[in-house]
C-alpha cells in the first residue's frame, strides 16, 4: 500500500512516515498542498492522509484537486480540534476522519478498511 | 412588641434606599436616583390629585358664599319692605281715621271739649296708640283739648309742627318731646271752615305703638330695626345705636319709593344695611325705616357647614397624601426589585459571556495544544517502536534527538497553557499598568492559526511611543476578544483585519478595529449594541457580546462607535482614557 501524508507539522509527519515505514507501509510525507499535487502527478498513491487545517490549500480543497489528478485515491483526514465543522463534515462525506494526537494503530486499521472496501 | 414593630416598619421602609449598596451592581440600574424617582412621583401624582380637590373647593366656597350673599339680602329686602309696609299703614290708618274725623265732625262740634273727649276714646279704642286730641284756630291758639296734658291755651303760633301743618293739608311730625317732655309723634289735618277760615284737628301719638309694631319684626338678636328721620337721628331706641335722638353715623340716603339693600360695616363688622323711606300716598313723613343685619350671626350656619367641609377635604387630602405615598412607594419598591434583578441578570450574563469569550478560545487553544501532542505522540510512538521492532537499527543520537523534539513540543504546549492562563487571570477587576501592544498580541495569539488557514490577513499597528496604559485589563481584554472574534466571525477567506492604535493627546488612546468582511445592514446598525440583538440567529449567536462590550467601554469611562457598509466592512472605534482612578472604575 502506497500512502502520502500531507501536513505543515513537519516533525509529526515525519515520524508517522517513519513509523508507517517500520509497519511496511511506503509512506511519503509532504508538508504542504502544492508539494502534494507534485507528487500525486508524478506517482501512484493508494491512500492520501490530509490535514484539515493548513495554511495555503486546505485538505479539503487538496482533495478536490487531488481526485481530479488521480480519482481512485482514497482519503483520511486528520484534524487538530476534537471535531470538524458542520461545512468541513459535509465535503468529507464518507472519508474517514481522526482526530490528533493520532494513534497509529487506529490509522492503519482504518488503511486496511479503505484498502479492503475498495472504496 | 417593639420588635415586632420594628420589624414591620423594616417592611414598610422602602427597599430602594439600599440602591447605592452594591457597588457591582451599579452600574447596570436603569435608574440611577430611586429617591428622586420616589419623591417625583409623590409630587405629580400629589399635585395631580389635589389641584382638582382644591379648585373645586375653591369654587365651591365662592358659590355658597354668592348664594349666601344674595340670600341674605333677599332675606333683608323682605324684612325691611313688610316692616316698611306696616309702619306706613300704622301711620296711613291713624291719619284717614283723623281725616274722617274732622269731615264727620266739623269744627262746631269738635271744639266742645266734651264731645272731642268721647271722640278721643272711641279712638284709642278703634285703632290705640292716640294719646291726645287737640283744635288750633288759624293764629295757633288751642281752642280745644282731650287728653291726659292738662296744657289747654298753650300758642303754638312759633312751634315747628304748626308752621309746617300750615303749609300743607296734612302733616306727620318726627319724633319729639315737646312741651310735655314724652316722645311723641303729630298728625295733623287741616280744615277749611264754611268762612274761608281753617282750624286745624292735632293729635298726639305715642311712640310705644309704633315701636311695638317695629319690634314684632325683630328676628333673632343680629337684627337691628329702627327709624330715623332725614339727618340720620334715631326715632325709635336701635340696639346698635342707643336710644332715641340718639344722632347716628348712617349715610343719609337719597330718597326713593322703594327698598334698597347694601352692604356696609357697622363697628368693622359687615352687615347688611336695608332702608326705605317711609309715605303714605297723602302725605310723606320724615321717617326712613332702617334694617341693620349682622352678616357673621346670619353666616353662622354657613360658617359651620364650611367647617365641616374643611375637616372634610383635610381628612381627603390626608388620605389621598397617605395612599399616594404608600402607593408610590410599593411601586419604587416594585421597580427598584426588578430593576435589581435585571442588573444581577446582567452582572451574571457578563461573567457568562467572559467564559464563554474564553470558550470561543479553546477551541483555538484545543487545536494549538493538539498539534504538539501529536508530534509528541508520534515521536514517543517511534522511539518505543525502536525498541519494539528489534531488528531496527538504533543509535542514542538519534534517541536523544527524539526525545529532544519530545521536550520542544512539550515546551509549545506550556507556553500556550501559560498564556490562557495569563489570560484568564486578567478578569480580576484590577487596575494594572498594561502594554496595549502586548495585550493585542496575547489576544491574537489564539487566532493565528486560524488567520493563518483561512488566510486572513491581520495587520496590527500600535506604535512603540503609546504609553503604558493604566485600567482594568481584564475588562480591555474582553472588550479586544470580543470585537477580534467578532471580527473573525464576519471576515470571509483572503480578508483583511486591521487594528490599529494611537493616542489622541495625553489623556486618551484610540483603538480601531476593522475589517473588510460582510458588514452589518444599516437598518440594523443602530441595534447591534442592543442586548439579545443577534445577525447570527442561524448560528447560535446570544445577541450578548457586543452589547456587553459597549457596556464595559462605558465602565472603562471610554466611548465605543462603530462604522459600517454592507459588503465592505466593518469599522470600531474605541475611546479609552489612559488613566483611570480607582474611584472611576464603576
Amino acid at each position: 500500500m502506497k500512502v502520502i501524508l500531507v501536513d505543515d507539522e513537519k516533525k509529526f509527519i515525519n515520524m508517522l512516515a517513519k513509523r508507517l515505514a517500520l509497519r511496511g507501509i511506503q509512506a511519503d510525507a509532504v508538508f504542504s498542498g502544492e508539494d502534494a499535487i507534485k507528487k500525486v502527478s508524478n506517482k501512484a498513491y493508494d491512500v492520501a492522509v490530509l490535514d484539515i487545517k493548513m495554511p495555503g490549500i486546505s485538505g479539503i480543497q487538496l482533495k478536490k484537486k487531488l481526485s481530479i489528478l488521480d480519482p481512485g485515491l482514497k482519503y483520511i483526514f486528520v484534524t487538530g480540534h476534537g471535531t470538524v465543522s458542520k461545512s468541513d463534515e459535509d465535503l468529507i462525506q464518507k472519508d474517514f476522519y481522526l482526530s490528533k494526537p493520532l494513534d497509529i494503530e487506529i490509522l492503519i486499521k482504518r488503511m486496511n478498511e479503505i484498502g479492503k472496501l475498495g472504496l | 412588641m417593639l420588635k415586632k414593630m420594628l420589624t414591620s416598619m423594616k417592611s414598610i421602609w422602602p427597599e430602594f434606599q439600599k440602591h447605592k449598596q452594591d457597588v457591582h451592581l451599579k452600574s447596570f440600574y436603569t435608574f440611577t436616583d430611586y429617591w428622586h424617582l420616589w419623591t417625583m412621583s409623590i409630587f405629580i401624582l400629589v399635585v395631580t390629585a389635589l389641584s382638582p380637590l382644591c379648585i373645586v373647593t375653591l369654587i365651591h366656597y365662592q358659590l355658597i358664599q354668592k348664594s349666601v350673599d344674595s340670600e341674605l339680602n333677599l332675606r333683608t329686602e323682605r324684612l325691611t319692605s313688610n316692616a316698611k309696609r306696616s309702619t306706613t299703614f300704622f301711620m296711613k290708618e291713624r291719619l284717614d281715621a283723623l281725616i274722617f274725623t274732622v269731615n264727620e265732625m266739623g269744627y262746631e262740634q269738635l271744639t266742645e271739649n266734651d264731645m272731642l273727649a268721647e271722640i278721643l276714646k272711641n279712638l284709642k279704642l278703634g285703632f290705640g296708640g292716640f294719646s291726645d286730641l287737640s283744635v288750633f284756630d288759624e293764629d295757633g291758639a288751642q281752642v280745644a283739648y282731650a287728653g291726659p296734658f292738662n296744657i289747654k291755651g298753650k300758642n303754638y303760633k312759633c312751634q315747628p309742627w304748626f308752621l309746617q301743618s300750615l303749609k300743607k293739608k296734612y302733616f306727620i311730625s318726627e319724633v319729639f318731646t315737646g312741651y310735655r317732655d314724652v316722645p311723641h309723634i303729630i298728625i295733623a289735618v287741616k280744615s277749611i271752615k264754611p268762612d274761608k277760615s281753617f282750624f286745624i284737628l292735632r293729635a298726639t301719638l305715642d311712640t310705644e305703638r309704633l315701636m311695638e309694631t317695629l319690634t314684632s319684626y325683630k328676628t333673632g338678636e343680629h337684627t337691628d330695626i329702627f327709624l330715623v328721620n332725614h339727618k340720620g337721628s334715631l326715632q325709635t331706641p336701635s340696639t346698635n345705636y342707643g336710644n332715641i335722638f340718639t344722632q347716628t353715623d348712617l349715610k343719609i340716603f337719597n330718597y326713593s319709593r322703594t327698598t334698597e339693600v347694601s352692604m356696609a360695616t357697622y363697628q368693622e363688622v359687615p352687615v347688611i344695611l336695608g332702608h326705605s323711606f317711609i309715605s303714605t300716598d297723602m302725605v310723606d313723613t320724615p321717617f326712613i325705616l332702617v334694617v341693620q343685619k349682622k352678616k357673621a350671626g346670619l353666616m353662622h350656619v354657613w360658617l359651620k357647614l364650611r367647617r365641616n367641609f374643611n375637616w372634610t377635604v383635610g381628612i381627603s387630602v390626608v388620605l389621598i397624601v397617605l395612599v399616594i405615598t404608600f402607593a408610590s412607594t410599593f411601586m419604587t419598591n416594585r421597580l427598584y426589585l426588578i430593576d435589581k434583578a435585571k442588573a444581577e441578570t446582567m452582572l451574571q450574563m457578563e461573567q457568562n459571556q467572559q467564559l464563554a469569550s474564553i470558550g470561543q478560545l479553546a477551541a483555538g487553544v484545543a487545536h494549538e495544544i493538539n498539534n504538539p501532542l501529536a508530534v509528541i505522540n508520534q515521536t514517543a510512538g517511534y522511539v518505543k517502536d525502536l525498541y519494539s521492532f528489534k531488528d531496527e537499527p538504533r543509535s542514542d543520537a538519534e534517541i536523544i534527538e527524539n526525545i529532544d523534539s519530545i521536550l520542544e513540543a512539550v515546551d509549545r504546549c506550556g507556553t500556550i497553557t501559560q498564556q490562557l492562563l495569563g489570560f484568564v487571570r486578567q478578569f480580576d477587576i484590577k487596575i494594572k499598568k498594561i502594554n496595549l501592544q502586548k495585550l493585542v498580541s496575547d489576544v491574537l495569539s489564539f487566532h493565528k492559526k486560524e488567520a493563518e488557514y483561512r488566510g486572513i490577513n491581520v495587520t496590527v499597528s500600535i506604535p512603540d511611543t503609546i504609553p503604558d496604559m493604566e485600567t482594568d485589563s481584564g475588562k480591555l481584554q474582553q472588550i479586544l476578544v470580543n470585537l477580534i472574534n467578532n471580527a473573525f466571525q464576519a471576515v470571509d477567506e483572503g480578508c483583511c483585519l486591521d487594528i490599529i492604535g494611537s493616542q489622541i493627546d495625553t489623556k486618551t488612546i484610540e483603538i480601531v478595529i476593522q475589517d473588510t468582511g460582510c458588514g452589518i445592514p444599516e437598518d440594523r446598525l443602530a441595534k447591534i449594541h442592543e442586548p439579545f440583538f443577534s445577525t447570527k440567529q442561524d448560528q447560535m449567536g446570544t445577541g450578548l457580546g457586543l452589547s456587553i462590550t459597549y457596556g464595559l467601554v462605558k465602565k472603562l469611562g471610554g466611548n465605543i462607535s462603530v462604522q459600517s457598509t454592507e459588503g465592505v466592512g466593518t469599522c470600531f472605534t474605541i475611546t479609552l482614557p489612559v488613566k483611570i482612578k480607582e474611584g472611576e472604575l464603576v
